[in-house]
């Protein structure tokens, strides 16, 4: 009996407001409030509240055959209480169901992964607190910011006892596999849940492109591909930002039409169902070792990491802050280490991007910014301001 | 498609961006098949225009109509002063031709009637310091006045106006108060040229004209209405750029005119389309974008490059102007250097504003970091293009702006005003408000100060040049023919 497996992320991060050359030394405080707010006020209209409205019609309609999975990033909840606690609740009661189940990432979103393991284990500890203490889950899966992976960090990822990661299913990693079965970190136990990346695309980047030959994309539609995989694979897994619906496209778009057909679509074949990622790694026995020898992650036409790390200033401003780390984890002062943490959030360094052609309209359209130059100059501005103030004869000067 | 094109100047005889406008364009269009009858006002035969045929709007002219010349002397006399002068291509063409005059060859001293200065390299206020320490007399400047490299003087409007030439008056104001900031006789040149050029293609057939800024224009509407083609007026710049709200009347008044009686109007940025919407209040329909182009040549490795200062060198190139906003650059500067005090800033031009802004540097007390190195041209325009560290345009009104692809070119990353056609075309720049100098001061010392920065700016703009060129713009350009022609 195939299933399919949905993941949403929900993650928005503290913006840096413009921050010039001149204000170094002068002002201390880095992100824009407002702006910030804006942000999570519009998508939390636009997206939480109606799609968690929807999930939630979803699951009571389907007594819970209709289920999910999130992960929410410890920012994306922290300004949730800040600026929308209504959307934060709304989530609180969609998971109450037992129809939702939480996955683990780390709290700040960040790319420490990559960068410093204690500093990465601390993030996703972090995470866990939050999610233990607001949703009282203790997740058993996980996936690294936007699903950057390669078979080191799985096997960081497996010593912390984790039962599976989410990844993206690479054509170049799986090669003549395909993402529909459930694979296995090399030498571990540890499962790894492959994204279907085409049927994912399909309904977070395609769905309103009137360029596609597909275009539009019905709920009947989509079902019937899925339904076409039947007898080729266990579970299809379909992750994707949790704004896709309403924000990255449009109410307007009919997205939300298409959310509310859907699962009784693909219950019309009776061998399909629909599972959480620990349902199915329960359901479904691992088929192999899935190797990856090169870090992916699920941006971009390349996969890979060039997304925050492919150019000469992203790379410089990522070492900058996290040489920082022993001097701030030294100060032993809480707020510190938290601004310092809201500064490695994997989205100050893609909006610095200068990746060309579709890519870059792709970034443009996340960025604050008026470019990757001014995103980098704000940056290590900020960067050159923390330092003078960490290096401070007293911290209390800037009221840290 | 045979076409009639109105310029004003054409390599190597130009004395701004224009002519080397059209021969960009002219090349790319020829490529495609568009036959092209190109009118300047003279023909000086040192054009290397194989693609098209070239004619000199004023063959018919008598050289009796020429004043007799005694210049070269006063000309002479300035070049020993201002050293720089001597690298000036229409100073020295004066030069010339006034030391072919001294040998009595007529043939060549018609090259001295360049009849119009767009974009004056030389500087007013040169003369009159010379005049002001005796070192030239009156008369001298007066003669060379006379030669049509006169020199914008400042001055309000009204002060300006009355100097204004009115087509065919003869008479003209004693003393170097020329007014306007073009040549002293232009109206009458431009009027002369109009008849000149409709009795050169008297008899001719084109399936449209195509005319190149306001000088061309009365040409243009008349040539267009005696032949029954249609008109394509091209604005490289306005009035308005030039000299912002001291703007001549009778220029603009010349300008609407060409815009209004064109079947349309091509711009060379939207930011000039949306200036003549609002200057002119022509419909946004009828005007079309074509971005200039440059010409592919090697980018210029100059890393190695010795240079006299010790600290961080930024640069402003360009005529000290209003237009080109150096007050801004000045403003900037002051701030840069509480940050980066060893920075040096050269202010490299000459223009009417010159003074004002050696003073302005005096007052922020920032003199011993600012050079003022005056006009600069061949192997000291590279040399200053390569000895900077960034390379600033914070024009006020700039209808496209070439320097900052020379600079480019010499992988110098630069920082452009959003007030510049330019601006629209470059990816892989910094840009800035040009009255915004804190945010033009913070651009200058993150270039200065972050060598990931510049590096990636200056890769990918190295990339970016080499497609901004005048192909991209003939593709733009023969479907606006056709539809003009046929539609």
């Amino acid at each position: 009996m195939p299933s399919v497996c949905f993941y949403f992320e929900v993650h928005q991060p503290y913006r840096l407001k413009p921050y010039g050359a001149l204000q170094v030394g002068r002002d201390h405080e880095y992100f824009d409030d407002g702006l910030n707010a804006e942000v999570l006020r519009k998508v939390a209209s636009k997206c939480y509240l109606p799609a968690n409205e929807s999930m939630l019609r979803l699951i009571e309609k389907t007594d819970g055959r209709f289920c999910i999975s999130y992960a929410i990033t410890g920012v994306s909840i922290e300004q949730m209480k800040r600026h929308a606690p209504a959307a934060l609740d709304s989530f609180i009661r969609l998971i109450k169901t037992g129809a939702v189940e939480i996955v683990a990432e780390t709290y700040y979103h960040s790319l420490a992964a990559l960068y410093d393991k204690d500093e990465y284990r601390e993030q996703i500890e972090l995470e866990l607190g939050l999610v233990k203490k607001e949703f009282g889950q203790t997740p058993r899966v996980f996936r690294n910011t936007e699903l950057i992976y390669n078979d080191e960090i799985g096997r960081y990822i497996s010593d912390l006892g984790f039962d599976a990661i989410l990844v993206e299913g690479a054509d170049d990693i799986l090669a003549w596999r395909s993402p529909n079965f459930v694979y296995r970190v090399p030498g571990r136990e540890t499962r790894l849940l492959a994204k279907n990346y085409k049927l994912s695309d399909d309904i977070a980047f395609r769905f309103s492109n009137r360029a596609w030959n597909e275009f539009p994309l019905t709920a009947e539609k989509f079902a019937r591909w899925v339904h076409g995989h039947s007898g080729a694979g266990d579970v299809i897994n379909l992750f994707m930002d949790y704004e896709t619906f309403g924000e990255h496209q449009w109410r307007e778009t009919g997205i939300f039409d298409f959310l509310e057909h859907l699962p009784d679509l693909l219950f019309t074949h009776p061998h399909w169902d629909v599972l959480t990622p620990s349902q199915a790694i329960d359901r479904y026995p691992a088929l192999g070792d899935l190797s990856f020898h090169r870090t992916v992650s699920w941006a971009d036409v390349g996969r890979d990491i060039t997304a925050w790390q492919g150019n000469a200033m992203q790379q410089r401003a990522l070492s900058e802050v996290y040489a920082l780390g022993p001097e701030i984890k030294r100060r032993n002062n809480s707020h510190l280490l938290a601004l310092w943490r809201r500064l490695q959030t994997s989205d100050h360094f893609y909006y610095m991007s200068t990746k060309s052609s579709s890519d870059a309209e792709v970034h443009d359209y996340f960025s604050p910014y008026e470019g990757p130059y001014d995103a980098f100059i704000h940056y290590m501005n900020v960067m050159k301001d923390l330092k003078l103030s960490v290096l401070a004869p007293s911290e209390k000067q800037i009221g840290l | 498609m045979k076409i009639l094109m109105l310029g004003w100047e054409y390599p190597p005889h130009i004395s701004g961006g224009l002519g080397t406008a059209c021969e960009g364009l002219t090349t790319a269009l020829a490529k495609r098949g568009i036959q092209i009858d190109f009118l300047v006002p003279r023909v000086y035969g040192a054009e290397n225009a194989p693609h098209m045929h070239l004619l000199g709007a004023d063959s018919h002219r008598a050289i009796a109509e020429e004043r007799p010349f005694r210049g070269f002397d006063a000309l002479a006399k300035l070049i020993a002063l201002e050293p720089s002068l001597a690298t000036d291509p229409i100073f020295t063409a004066a030069v010339e031709g006034a030391r072919a005059h001294a040998r009595g060859a007529e043939s060549l001293l018609r090259t001295l009637y360049v009849p119009a200065r767009l974009k004056p390299y030389l500087d007013q206020t040169t003369y009159r310091e010379l005049l002001r320490s005796g070192a030239l007399r009156e008369s001298d400047v007066d003669e060379i006045l006379s030669t049509q490299i006169a020199h914008p003087i400042p001055g309000p409007p009204s002060h300006r106006l009355q100097h204004v030439r009115i087509p065919g008056e003869s008479t003209r104001e004693a003393g170097p108060a020329t007014g306007a900031h073009y040549g002293e006789d232009l109206f009458s040149e431009v009027a002369r040229y109009a008849m000149a050029a409709v009795r050169r293609v008297a008899g001719e057939h084109y399936d449209l004209v195509h005319a190149h800024d306001w000088m061309t224009f009365p040409a243009g509407i008349e040539i267009a209405r005696r032949i029954r083609a249609p008109l394509l007026v091209h604005v490289h710049s306005l009035e308005y750029d030039r000299a912002g709200h001291g703007a001549d009347h009778d220029i603009v008044s010349i300008e609407r005119q060409g815009l209004e009686h064109a079947t349309r109007v091509i711009a060379v940025s939207y930011y000039t389309r949306s200036l003549i919407h609002r200057v002119h209040n022509i419909s946004l329909d009828k005007i079309s974008v074509v971005h200039n182009g440059v010409y592919a040549r090697e980018t210029v490795e100059a890393y190695t490059e010795q240079r006299g200062s010790k600290g961080p060198v930024v640069l402003f190139l360009g005529r000290v102007t209003f237009q080109k906003g150096p007050e801004y650059f000045v403003q900037a500067a002051a701030r840069v250097l509480e940050h980066v005090p060893d920075a040096v800033f050269v202010m490299a031009g000459s223009g009417d504003m010159l003074p004002r802004m050696k003073e302005l540097v005096e007052d922020l007390g920032i003199t011993s970091s600012f050079r003022f190195p005056g006009f600069v041209r061949g192997a000291e325009l590279e040399r200053t293009f390569s000895t900077a560290d960034v390379y600033v345009m914070p024009s006020v009104s700039e209808p496209f702006g070439i320097a900052p692809l020379e600079a480019m070119s010499h992988d110098r990353p630069v920082i452009v005003s959003k007030q510049s056609g330019v601006s629209e075309v470059l990816r892989n720049a910094l840009k800035v408000d040009f009255w915004d100098v804190d945010k033009m001061a913070s651009q200058i010392v993150a270039l200065l100060e972050l060598p990931e920065l510049r590096r990636v700016i200056v890769e990918r703009a190295r990339e970016e040049i080499r497609n901004i060129h005048w192909d991209a713009a003939a593709e733009k350009l023969v479907p606006i023919y056709h539809s003009v022609i046929h539609g």
